[in-house]
């Protein structure tokens, strides 16, 4: 993959210039205080532990779905339907949550946490398959499952898990499957720290191992360009490949779920709504499709998002504003091409050489 | 000639992160002339044009067209000011037809504002007889040779009004047949009064069609030659910096025991028709053995049959006492059988990896490279870096994108792999295709240094040259078959024209 270099932190910075612009005509518009909400925002993001506590558990999930896209991304598949597996994987992780009464702490939570890895992991079967089979596009049956994942978390809320005459909702996981919360008033727990070791995990597998080196071969780069014949050629074979890494990204994509009904919300209900797995796939492109890059990237995400509730509550600009900001800037972000130019000015040029040099 | 300089290129310099692309180049096209630009792969000729074609920004120096100092800082510009260019790799909508493609953004329109496609079918067909070609208004373009798209991206250039035109190695991609299509092409061109930039690194190419000649080598011009003033000897050796060998060295084969013994091969192709119909070929340890013929004749589904790529319909393929038709190619593999494939940029690499990612494609899982799955990174730094030297892989380091490399050096890579593991048969496919002189020799020398090693080597190849050099007996492929086995050193090249041509006696 292609490493940082010098132009990347430049559009980064430009990014964030031109967004900080476009914040403050669109604040000022709403008849706010633009520097107010500038320190709303940083203080919701970055000040003091609660706040920072929250930062880091909006993060959470955002590491899990951008390493789930960039895995999938890199074996060559397309797959946008993280965010179902994160559904199902948060109704099954809660459904075990309650329903194992017998185990300890250590293996309830564990147990919990594989349903729901294991069932975001199925929920992506049926597209891989699909794919490699029958050459259906990944990119519309993910799309579809986003659709039905919905529907039937909400049906099995609503029908056979349903505990509450009163809500559609499942009962309230046991004690023993629970994540810890370590900071009184925030809902940060020690799912964040299962999130950073996967990401790590996943930088080292597919970084430096031979397993990783089969996964990617026909992809990297190459996104939807399985089947790939770079693979078949050199005998690896990208059937497989391309499976595996459907299925790894969706068990990413249940364990998200599953860490927020067993560390944060600690039971399943028809209204929960997830849209964290599409972010983490703007985070992912923006962390440039590597594990460490894309948990970066959720860490700042997550504060901006946290910020942006504490905006909510402290002014009457509405959070979607801060969506919308996050937005743009990742699209200036993205927007390689800004700097183009750049790179004729002497200055500019031997940074970004001194940059971009590597250790092999 | 009428001497006027219709393009000056003065002082140009260009660098790129780690490489200077051009360094201090001067550069003259004389109005009305076909002028070939002559270079290894990565000697800054693509570099050099996009410069002219605004597509990049050079640190310094200036462009004169037709006398005037010129700002070309973008493609439009230099449309405007009549410049041409068609790319090495075509810019065409596979799903489009010709016209379609040569209109795209400038459609005329009639009144309403609606595209007028019977007009725009007319004035490109007007444009092609004007220059004597054809073109089938209604064929798309995923269905046409590459002959054909190529006359349509130049077709492109004229629908714009080009008046100088810039073809980058334009032949790479051409039979010898195509080739000869387009020499015709680009000297009507010039009598209508066109001024033809020609880029190639094939010498024979630059004597038939240039009138005069530019020679780069590492970003700088060595020379400027009228083509009647200069040799194909002197040009190669401005071009590689040092005297080439156009002659492959070797001396006779001593073949041993016999390693692959093919017996009568069928195979079907993508569409499910005969593409090989009963080869049979054997090929002993210390031989080269060619594979003549036009392009398209069943080699490609005879090397994918021979790599495990594609499924054989009927027959064997015994290497070393054992059937692996229709075998993987993973096991095809792991049996030492190395294969250096046609398709570069596809098949043979993953562009979007690294040089040293495609280096270890056929060596990663084994130790040391890698110790229970995990990757040894220094001791694959060690073994890439040797690969890098010893096939001459002009890089800055080895973890750089092999997108980033030059074809030449793409190809190195290529050929650095798939000999890096003792392989007992080599099967090299078209393995010298877009590579330049310099080069070319190097991949021949390194296939002799096979044979003389004790290695077993098939060449398929569509050079005549090459497979008459190298190789040590030679098969001449026809329609699927053999029709003619022939000792290199006792046919001329006309006679194996007829061969090639399905004559057999
Ligand atoms: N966009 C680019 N970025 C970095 N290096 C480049 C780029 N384009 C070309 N180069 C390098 O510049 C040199 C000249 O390349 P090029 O002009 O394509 O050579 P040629 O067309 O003669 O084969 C090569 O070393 C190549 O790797
Ligand atoms: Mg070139």
């Amino acid at each position: 993959m292609e490493k940082f270099s010098f132009k990347d932190v430049l559009v980064t910075f430009a990014g964030l210039l031109i967004t900080a612009f476009i914040a403050w005509v669109l604040i000022s518009a709403t008849g706010n205080n633009p520097s107010e909400v500038a320190l709303y925002l940083y203080e919701g993001g970055f000040k003091g532990t609660r706040n920072i506590a929250n930062s880091l558990y909006q993060a959470t999930p955002l590491i899990l779905t951008a390493v789930a896209t960039l895995i999938s991304f890199r074996v060559g598949m397309f797959n946008i339907g993280i965010n179902g597996s994160m559904y199902v994987g948060a109704l099954y992780a809660g459904w075990a949550g309650y329903k194992f009464t017998t185990l300890g702490h250590f293996t309830h939570v564990t147990v919990c946490i594989l349903i729901g890895m294991l069932v975001g992991a199925a929920w992506m079967l049926l597209p891989a398959l699909l794919r490699v089979y029958a050459g259906v596009s990944e990119i519309i049956s993910t799309i579809i499952l986003n659709f039905v994942a919905v529907l039937f978390v909400s049906y099995m809320a609503n029908g056979p898990f349903r505990a509450d005459p009163i809500a559609p909702a499942t009962p309230r996981i046991l004690e023993t499957a629970e994540l810890k919360q370590i900071f009184p008033n925030s809902q940060f727990n020690t799912g964040f720290f299962i999130a950073v070791f996967v990401a790590i995990l996943a930088h080292f597998v597919l970084n430096k191992t031979t397993f990783g080196y089969e996964l990617r071969s026909g992809g990297d780069g190459l996104v939807g360009m399985y089947p790939s014949r770079f693979s078949s050629y050199l005998g690896i074979p990208s059937d497989r490949s391309a499976i595996i890494g459907m299925l790894i990204s969706g068990a990413l994509g249940g364990l998200a779920g599953a860490i927020e009904v067993l560390g944060a919300v600690r039971y399943f209900f028809q209204e929960l709504e997830f849209n964290q797995g599409f972010d983490g796939i703007l985070i992912g492109i923006l962390g440039k499709l590597e594990p460490i890059g894309s948990v970066i990237a959720s860490l700042f995400y997550g504060a901006i998002k946290n910020g942006g509730f504490y905006v909510d509550y402290k002014t009457d600009v509405s959070r979607e504003i801060i969506i919308v900001l996050i937005s743009i800037l990742i699209f200036f972000v993205s927007a390689q091409k800004m700097v183009k130019g750049l790179e004729k000015y002497p200055l500019i040029k031997k940074l970004d050489n001194f940059f971009s040099r590597k250790k092999m | 000639m009428n001497k006027d300089i219709a393009i000056h290129l003065k002082n140009i310099t260009k660098e790129y992160p780690g490489v200077v692309a051009n360094k201090n180049v001067d550069f003259q096209v004389f109005k009305g002339e076909i002028h070939a630009l002559v270079g290894e792969n990565g000697a800054g000729k693509s570099t050099l044009m996009k410069i002219l074609y605004g597509i990049e920004q050079p640190d310094e120096g200036e462009i004169l067209i037709n006398g005037k100092l010129e700002q070309i800082n973008k493609v439009e510009t230099a449309i405007n000011l009549g410049i041409g260019m068609v790319h090495q790799e075509f810019t065409l909508v596979p799903s489009f037809t010709a016209p379609e493609n040569i209109g795209l953004g400038q459609e005329p329109r009639n009144s309403q504002g609606i595209i007028d496609w019977k007009g725009l079918n007319k004035l490109v067909v007007n444009i092609a007889e004007k220059y004597g070609f054809k073109v089938d208004p209604s064929l798309k373009m995923i269905d046409a040779s590459v002959g054909v798209q190529q006359r349509t991206e130049i077709l492109k250039t004229l629908y714009r009004n080009a008046n100088i035109l810039i073809l980058d190695e334009p032949t790479a991609v051409l039979t010898p047949q195509e080739t000869d299509e387009l020499f015709t092409v680009i000297r009507t061109l010039v009598d209508e009064g066109k001024t033809v930039v020609f880029i190639t690194h094939k010498l024979r190419e630059v004597m038939e069609i240039a009138d005069r000649v530019t020679v780069m080598r590492a970003g700088e011009v060595q020379g400027v030659s009228e083509t009647k003033n200069t040799s194909i000897a002197e040009l190669a050796s401005q071009m590689v910096g040092r005297e080439v060998f156009l002659q492959v060295k070797k001396d006779d084969a001593k073949p041993e025991e016999e390693i692959l013994n093919v017996e009568d091969l069928w195979v079907h192709d993508a569409r499910g028709l005969l593409a090989v119909k009963g080869v049979s070929l054997n090929i002993r340890k210390g031989e080269i053995v060619g594979i003549a013929g036009v392009e398209g004749n069943g080699q490609s589904e005879l090397v994918e049959a021979l790599t495990g790529l594609r499924k054989t319909s009927q027959g064997s393929i015994n290497y070393l006492g054992e059937n692996i038709a229709s075998s993987s190619p993973k096991n095809i593999r792991r049996k030492k059988i190395a294969h250096i494939p046609e398709d570069r940029t596809n098949t043979g690499l993953n562009t979007q990896l690294s040089i040293w990612e495609n280096l270890i494609g056929n060596s990663y899982f084994r130790k040391p490279l890698s110790t229970n799955g995990i990757f040894n990174l220094k001791k694959i730094a060690t073994h890439s870096n040797k690969l890098k030297e010893d096939f001459d892989i002009r890089a800055p380091n080895i973890s750089l994108k092999v997108k980033s490399l030059s074809g030449g050096n793409q190809q190195k890579v290529v050929v650095a792999r798939e000999l890096s593991e003792d392989p007992i048969l080599t099967i090299a496919s078209q393995p010298t295709r877009g590579v330049d002189i310099g080069n070319i020799e190097a991949i021949h020398e390194q296939l002799v240094q096979m044979r003389d090693d004790g290695g077993a080597v098939l060449l398929v190849s569509a050079e005549l040259d090459e497979v008459m050099a190298v190789a040590d007996r030679v098969g001449v492929m026809y329609e699927g078959q053999i029709v003619k086995w022939v000792n290199p050193k006792e046919v001329d090249q006309s006679q194996m024209g007829l061969y090639m041509a399905g004559i057999k006696d």
